[in-house]
């Protein structure tokens, strides 16, 4: 914040225009201190745990293929709950803490738009997001590797001495193995997880903007969230009721955001695909945060 | 006040215009067979309470995952009908995934057939035959939902294939039953046309035209398998030598159109 500081001693607010530094200021400063918080790192270490567990539940399956199936879903699964939880969880706390410890009070009144502290507020919560994430994934591809090592050695011991012909169908099995296991496609799957909760995170930084009730703020999210994943559902049944469609066009669909299940069957997903999720789910998060703004903009502090 | 209405506007607006884009996301996923059935009242009933929460929170792969191993334990405790009703389930939430289909077929006709004709509670030994054969198309059923749900790998044309040459074929008065057999070569043609197929899978075809009776159509297919490019194919080509001149003695092919014509002493 010294950055911010030197900048305003100089200048009056009036004059101070929009500054991406203030703002880039305020998001690693708002990382530095979610990191801090120990319910954070709790979430954080529970999906750790469960994605390294993950290894364990497979031996409960019969074949390798269901083994690595049960892997990568029990994985995918975690990994888009905590997500979603952490983007609920690190964002709702983010403008009430800031109220109630009354450190906004000093920033605001230094040259900083309500703007600039709102998006330096989000992009703090899309980095914790960013981290979190990427520790979960290499925890993920960590066991994958594991699995497939442990696999291939399985394999290999149990061919040992065998024919020609036994040899060339381990060699195949292990190449097929190789190709399953660590899927590159799984990359697409934590990407629109990711866009996902930054969606959550745009929503659950919408409510706090009128809230102070921190259950609120974790409350309201968590059903919109759910209601959001019964979008699809609605969508079938009452599509051709245009007024009920436009009432419920306020609920992003969630259920879009669902690929990791079709590429872990081993499905094609189009990167096109991918694209179109990822540009849907950035657009609804861009509207949520101007919505945020207006209504934050206006807000007796 | 004012603000608040404004940002409210700009939520329904926006997100009304933002329609179009969700709704072709929407049909792609339909396009491509995305997902699998809807948390309706009837699936909560199946699944239970705890899982559909889980199903909402977007764990689908994991609620299916968590009701197969649930089955797996039915099929330990001999419980055919409620492994089948989980059974069921899984492919219902995973209707994209060929292991539920395949494995879930394997239970239904080879574990759950036996089980039905082994039945201690069986009246007459025909009384377990017959429900062995009703398993059989229960199997043979879930197999061609199977194949509607996943047309485009060759796993389950194989499975169903398998299933006609392994088991309806037996189902008749006086087996084999020529046109289950038949029905088999179908189905295996179907699967051996993939290219990913494994290379047993065009044996399994040629073979099972010999058992149809069409050993001409089969001697065809061996020959076909001989002469493909062996730099770009891979197969057990010992087998398939073994095979041809098997068929060109039964035949009594003339020397000059063998494959392997007969060195004379």
């Amino acid at each position: 914040m010294t950055e911010v500081a030197v900048t305003a001693s100089s200048t009056s607010r009036e004059r101070v225009g929009f500054s991406p530094n203030r703002v880039g200021v305020i998001a690693v400063n708002t990382l530095t201190e979610a990191i801090r918080q120990k319910v954070f790192i709790f979430l954080l270490i529970i999906g750790l745990v469960f994605i390294a567990l993950a290894i364990f539940f497979a031996q409960y399956s019969l074949g390798e293929q269901e083994q690595l199936k049960f892997i990568k879903d029990t994985c995918l699964g975690v990994i888009s709950v905590i997500s979603t939880l952490i983007a609920i969880v690190g964002t709702a706390q983010l403008l009430p803490s800031e109220v109630e410890n009354r450190t906004i009070y000093t920033i605001l009144a230094k040259p900083v738009w309500r703007f600039e502290f709102l998006l330096g507020k989000f992009f703090g919560s899309l980095l914790l997001l960013t981290v979190s994430m990427v520790a979960m994934c290499m925890m993920f591809g960590a066991v994958l590797w594991i699995k497939e090592a442990g696999m291939i050695r399985d394999l290999s011991q149990t061919y040992l001495g065998q024919t020609a012909a036994d040899k060339a169908d381990a060699i195949q099995q292990i190449q097929q193995l190789k190709t399953t296991a660590l899927d590159f496609d799984l990359v697409k799957a934590a990407l629109t997880d990711l866009v996902k909760a930054i969606l959550v995170a745009s929503i659950t930084l919408l409510v706090s903007t009128f809230s102070t009730s921190l259950v609120f703020n974790v409350a309201v999210p968590f059903m919109v969230f759910i209601a959001g994943m019964l979008r699809g559902t609605a969508a079938e049944m009452w599509g051709a009721h245009h007024l009920f469609m436009a009432v419920v066009a306020i609920v992003p669909d969630f259920g879009l955001f669902s690929i990791a299940d079709e590429i872990n069957l081993g499905n094609v997903v189009p990167w096109t695909h991918i694209g179109e999720v990822v540009v849907y789910g950035l657009a609804r998060t861009v509207i949520i945060v101007l919505a945020a703004h207006l209504i934050f903009s206006r807000r007796e502090i | 006040m004012r603000t608040k209405v404004l940002a409210a506007i700009v939520l329904f607006g926006i997100g009304f215009a933002l329609l179009p884009l969700e709704n072709s996301v929407r049909a792609q996923r339909q396009q491509m067979k995305y997902g699998g059935a809807h948390v309706t009242f009837q699936l909560r009933e199946a699944i239970g309470q705890n899982l559909a929460i889980a199903l909402l929170a977007g764990m689908r792969g994991v609620v299916a995952d968590f009701i197969w191993l649930n089955s797996h334990g039915f099929w330990e405790k001999k419980e055919w009908l409620r492994q089948y009703r989980d059974i069921l389930v899984v492919v219902t939430l995973q209707p994209q995934s060929i292991l539920f289909w395949d494995l879930g077929q394997w239970h239904i006709a080879w574990n759950i057939g036996y089980g039905a004709l082994s039945d201690p509670q069986n009246r007459t030994k025909a009384e377990g035959i017959k429900r062995e054969h009703e398993w059989h198309q229960k199997a043979r059923e879930f197999l061609e939902r199977g194949v509607e749900n996943v047309p485009g790998k060759y796993n389950l044309y194989f499975a169903l294939g398998w299933l006609y040459y392994e088991k309806l074929s037996k189902d008749c008065d006086e087996p084999p039953c020529q046109e289950a057999l038949c029905k088999a070569t179908e189905y295996f043609r179907t699967a051996a046309s993939f290219p990913d197929a494994p290379q047993f899978v065009p044996r399994v075809y040629a073979r099972a035209l010999e058992k149809c009776g069409d050993i001409r159509g089969s001697y065809e297919e061996w020959k076909r398998l001989w002469y493909l490019d062996r730099s770009k194919t891979d197969q057990t080509w010992s087998i398939i030598e073994r095979e041809i001149r098997q068929i060109e003695n039964e035949l009594q092919i003339p020397n000059a159109e063998r494959v392997f014509p007969i060195s004379k002493p």
